[in-house]
């Protein structure tokens, strides 16, 4: 067998860390913004382009994508390689992707800021940046799988196998969740309604975190950890199990998001059930990580890689299991719109991608820039510093969390609930404070390693290509004696795709085909009629601006809910509701029946400054509306995209909306005339007040109904 | 073949509790699952099972090893008794449960029962006894694995250190001998072990397995676990039995019938209410922004004690008031009540024009009765609008 002399390509992987690093100190940037924001509400700044509403998904979107995303590829790009033993498939196509994704992101930035947004969480570019998305998506699965055809090895080890679930859901998650009709080049409708399209976005949600959040983090931690800690993987059949149960129970536990709203009992119980059978095959890659470290226990102490190793396998521990018991019916009745759900994910991200990533880039410059790290100290005290943050971010929004939670629930013997919502709120303040103070601390760690590792790179000189060498792979292969069953499926990239891709489609099939085809599961509701164009208008400020981010649209079925916002969400209430605005926090109060319950002039005195009408109100401002007209030119295009969704309008309806829209709209300006509110009827405001006020009135006029009757 | 024997069992185990769930159905409306205490005291029970079997497993383990064979001299019959210890364990536990699976049966038909924790005492005497039962298992094998340890080190004192607890937890085997179980895979310089399946892990993962069928058993075959609905339904029925109990007590039961005017302390508590939820839309001296006008003499739906007590408690939500019974207590709508009428006259500064109806303070007097039943006519053909 002839050896054969190739090269590593270290320079792409080098430019992915370089755009780690970046986009996480953005990130993070962006959400220390956002916390601030949450007690002082004047970092809203009264501008469009930094109210929260919109600086929440630009945080989400750059921690998910910028950072995680090019951290993982940074990963792959190294090991892959490395366990293949073969240089990528094509250097182009490694340029296409890193380039592709940058551009990505900076558009995603931009049209965020701008509030261009679908408003379905970690799914809110629109509908040409989606495209850009699966488009590079695909170079990236091409050149992975180019260098796999090419490889010199000839079974693919357990990181590989979850580089390849990873690359199989994600595109399956992100073409089914995203498709949209688009309405103008940065505007679209989401193709499913209400109760459906919460089924599918939070399918897609939760296994966004499962696939792209873990799965390729686990791939990273099965290579650089055993590298790090020069050590043996504790268990192969392990790996196996925990893989295959892995993927295809993540894939149904997406309905845990929506426990006691609209969507039908069976999709909740299976959710449910899902979560709780998820607890080993998630601990299967914690014990497999920490026992690996068996015997390198003493080279934790000293090695601050290992140290960032080891808390985010731990980090990653606790929060799945903490994942599944909040997905337990009486536990997420509690923390369910709650800042617990914040510190949870947050134990994820800060934890377990967090410090992975930091562990992975101390390894991973010093070693492709042939030398030592600049400091270890400052390493040191990134570690601490990183770890007192989480522990300062975390316990806080877990204790305002709970408590806040319960205050919502608490009644007086009257029967009366004890607290106004904006008790509830003013009693936050300290907690978000203590947030902030964590997210800086995260923060300043993460800047501190930007400058230990920029200082390490100017120490070194980079080996841009490194020298490899491995004998081809033989056509034929005979095993010899008796193997693992499971190696067969390690022979076969092919197969492995069109398995894993097999096992992850099974829940997803079960759970929203039903939803699709089953009248029984959402109930309709005759008095249930379509938006009018104004509230159509109206609808797409409320989405613009993220309203969803602060305010649900769900009213849960629970006697403190249904006595604070009146009666609890129907699945028929929704059907028209083209992306459903559910919402999963309540930094204010539920708006599904805000509809009548305040006059006209209260919305608008309040969307002009919250605290005159709520004193204490942490809401931004939003002067803007006041100023703006409705894009009375959209309205003919949104009608018929609408209706190519099976809305019912009548026939012809978009040649008079604009007739019906400017006829609404001054009885509104009258209405606030009356209050002695001057405005003119073709501003934002007015439609956004259409809007609020038609929420959930439907119910209540087919309430209406039956009375006549 | 073994492992499946132990799944076997396990699920057997199960078994007296879906009996059990049904009996109490059959005999009871309410399901046992819904109470906080009984699904504590089965969850304990589950998880000191975990440990039992695990423990179980460990022991094998000890024992299985060489230097234990060749001390007792045992062959492979060992193995086989093994088993059968785990197998005798696991049977008495079920024989436990079928036990209290029986004697709950007849609790359910006597007629009265002492309630613990809203558990009847046989039930929750009989799972305390089988959690203590489960605990002296635990001892027992804790003991004999602790034996087995010492043994171990007396035996083999060239041996530098045993396992810890977490290590037979784990069935590791040995980082000494690891060489045997490592694996021809070589991946960038990655080795692989073939180590077992920690047995806690794996026996966790068929609990979970266990307890999501259990679940859908129970919520979506039997029906006996109620779905939110149900559970929405029986909250509201509860709520007001809650309050009727407590309004036989209660001092500050009024209600629009029977409100009067407050005067004194009450006023000033009115006012401090007022400002709180009422002054956002109607000013903090009453002089209305929002909402109408509160210091003139002219109102939209009568200004009397009563009127205003029920305008503040049903609200006029089609002209932008709520209805506040679900945030003031009846005697808070009354003390807020008593403050609006002490604004009469005010004339604050900046006052919004009056609205609504000239109001005289003598219809009051002369007939209580038809002003409310005129009153709640208003009110429907409000609603009717």
């Amino acid at each position: 067998m002839e050896l054969q002399k190739f090269q590593y390509d270290n320079k792409i992987v080098k430019w992915f860390a370089y755009a780690t690093m970046f986009w996480g100190v953005v990130g993070m940037l962006v959400g220390l913004l956002a916390a601030l924001q949450l007690f002082l509400p004047s970092f809203n700044m009264n501008l469009p382009f930094t109210t929260f509403g919109r600086v929440r998904p630009i945080h989400t979107n750059a921690v998910i994508f910028a950072f995680v995303g090019n951290g993982i590829f940074m990963g792959v790009y190294y090991s892959l390689q490395r366990l293949l033993k073969a240089r990528m498939f094509s250097d182009f196509l490694s340029k296409v992707h890193f380039y592709g994704w940058q551009l990505i992101i900076v558009l995603a930035a931009i049209s965020l800021a701008l509030g261009k947004t679908t408003g379905k969480e970690y799914a809110e570019l629109e509908w040409p940046i989606d495209i850009l998305i699966t488009l590079v998506w695909v170079v990236f699965g091409w050149n992975m799988f180019g260098t796999i055809v090419r490889r010199r090895e000839r079974h693919l080890y357990v990181a590989i196998w979850f580089y390849i679930g990873t690359l199989v859901t994600v595109a399956m998650l992100h073409i089914v969740n995203s498709i949209e009709i688009p309405v103008s080049f940065w505007k679209s409708y989401s193709w499913y309604a209400g109760v459906q399209d919460a089924l599918v976005q939070w399918w897609y949600g939760h296994n966004a975190v499962a696939f792209f959040l873990t799965t390729p983090y686990l791939g990273m931690m099965y290579y650089f950890l055993p590298k790090a800690a020069n050590r043996p993987v504790y268990s192969y059949r392990l790996s196996i199990i925990h893989f295959w149960s892995l993927i295809f129970i993540y894939i149904w536990a997406g309905p845990h998001h929506l426990l006691y709203t609209s969507v039908p009992d069976w999709a909740q119980s299976l959710g449910v059930v899902f979560s709780i059978m998820l607890i080993a095959p998630s601990w299967g890659g914690m014990i497999n990580g920490l026992l690996t470290l068996r015997g390198a226990w003493d080279k934790v102490r000293e090695d601050v890689v290992l140290k960032f190793m080891v808390v985010a396998v731990t980090a990653y521990g606790m929060a799945t299991f903490e994942g599944p018991m909040l997905s337990l019916k009486n536990v997420s009745a509690i923390s369910h719109y709650t800042d617990w759900i914040v510190a949870h994910v947050h134990v994820g991200a800060l934890g377990w991608n967090g410090f992975l990533t930091f562990g992975i880039l101390y390894w991973l410059i010093p070693k492709m820039f042939r030398t030592e790290l600049y400091s270890k100290k400052l390493a040191n005290a990134h570690f601490w510093v990183g770890t007192l943050g989480i522990v300062l971010y975390a316990v806080p929004m877990y204790w305002s969390g709970i408590m806040q939670s319960l205050m919502w629930k608490e009644f007086t013997p009257e029967g009366q609930l004890k607290w106004q919502f904006m008790d509830t709120v003013t009693k936050m303040i300290p907690f978000y404070a203590t947030r902030a103070i964590g997210g800086t601390l995260y923060l300043a760690g993460t800047i501190l390693m930007v400058y230990n590792l920029i200082k390490t790179t100017k120490m070194g000189s980079f080996l841009a290509n490194e020298d490899a060498e491995a004998p081809a792979l033989q056509k034929d292969f005979t095993t010899h004696g008796k193997e693992h069953w499971h190696r067969w499926i390690e022979r076969k990239p092919i197969q492995m795709m069109i398995v894993s891709l097999v096992v992850v489609m099974i829940g997803g099939i079960i759970e929203f085909v039903p939803t699709f085809l089953v009248k029984s599961n959402i109930p309709t509701i005759t008095s249930v009629k379509p938006y009018t164009p104004l509230e159509l208008h109206g609808r797409d400020i409320y989405v613009r601006e993220g309203c969803y981010t602060c305010h649900s649209q769900m009213i849960r079925p629970f006697r403190s809910e249904t006595a604070r916002y009146g009666e609890y969400s129907k699945a028929g209430e929704f059907v028209y509701d083209h992306p459903f605005q559910w919402g999963s926090k309540r930094t204010g109060p539920d708006l599904a029946r805000v509809g009548g319950k305040y006059p006209d002039s209260w919305h608008y005195t309040h969307m002009l400054d919250p605290t005159s009408m709520s004193p204490g109100s942490i809401m931004p401002a939003y002067p803007w509306l006041f100023d703006d007209q409705i894009d009375v030119s959209s309205t003919v295009a949104k009608i018929k995209a609408m209706k190519r969704l099976g809305v019912p309008y009548p026939e012809g309806f978009e040649n008079i909306a604009a007739k019906d829209m400017e006829k609404q709209a001054k009885i509104i300006a009258e209405n606030l005339n009356k209050d002695g509110i001057q405005t003119l009827a073709d501003r934002e405001i007015v439609a956004l007040i259409a809007y609020l006020q038609r929420m959930g009135t439907d119910i209540k006029n087919q309430q209406k109904d039956t009375l006549r009757k | 073949m073994k492992s499946q024997n132990r799944f076997f069992f396990f699920v057997l185990l199960f078994l007296p509790i879906f009996n059990y769930a049904q009996d109490v159905t059959a005999t009871n409306n309410s399901s046992y699952f819904s109470n906080a205490l009984f699904v504590t005291l089965l969850i304990a029970i589950f998880l000191l099972l975990i440990v039992i079997i695990a423990l179980a497993q460990s022991l094998k383990n000890i024992s299985a090893s060489d230097y234990i064979l060749n001390r007792f001299k045992k062959t492979e019959d060992k193995q086989g008794d093994d088993k059968n210890n785990a197998t005798k364990i696991t049977t008495v536990i079920m024989l436990l449960f079928a036990g209290y699976h029986a004697s709950a049966q007849g609790i359910n038909n006597s007629a009265e029962s002492w309630l613990i924790g809203g558990l009847d005492m046989l039930t929750f005497y009989s799972m305390l006894t089988v959690i203590f039962l489960e605990a002296v298992v635990i001892m027992i094998l804790y003991y004999q694995i602790m034996g087995f340890i010492k043994t171990e080190k007396q035996v083999l004192s060239q041996k530098p250190k045993t396992k810890t607890i977490l290590e037979k937890l784990n069935a590791s085997v040995d980082i000494e001998k690891e060489h045997d179980i490592l694996l021809d895979h070589d991946y960038d310089g990655i080795k692989e072990l073939d180590n077992d399946l920690p047995p806690w892990w794996k026996y966790g993962f068929y609990l979970t397995i266990g307890v999501a069928i259990v679940y859908l058993i129970n919520f979506h075959v039997l029906g006996t676990g109620d779905l939110q609905k149900a559970e929405y339904d029986k909250s509201i029925v509860q709520a007001k039995i809650d309050l009727e109990e407590y309004m036989k007590t209660a001092a500050n039961n009024v209600d629009e019938t029977t409100v009067k005017e407050l005067s004194g302390p009450d006023i000033e508590v009115g006012k401090e209410l007022f400002i709180a939820s009422c002054a956002a839309c109607h000013g903090k001296d009453g002089r209305g922004t929002v909402g109408p006008n509160l210091t003139d003499e002219y109102w939209l739906h009568g200004g009397s004690v009563a009127d205003i007590f029920k305008t503040i408690k049903y609200g006029w939500v089609d002209k932008g008031m709520k209805s506040w019974k679900d945030d003031l207590s009846p005697m808070q709508i009354a003390q807020i009540t008593s403050f609006i009428r002490t604004l009469k006259g005010t004339n604050p500064a900046g006052a919004k024009a009056a609205q609504g109806d000239l109001y005289k303070e003598e219809i009051k007097t002369v007939t209580d009765s038809t002003q409310v039943i005129s009153d709640t006519l208003v009110v429907m053909k409000d609603t009717l609008k």
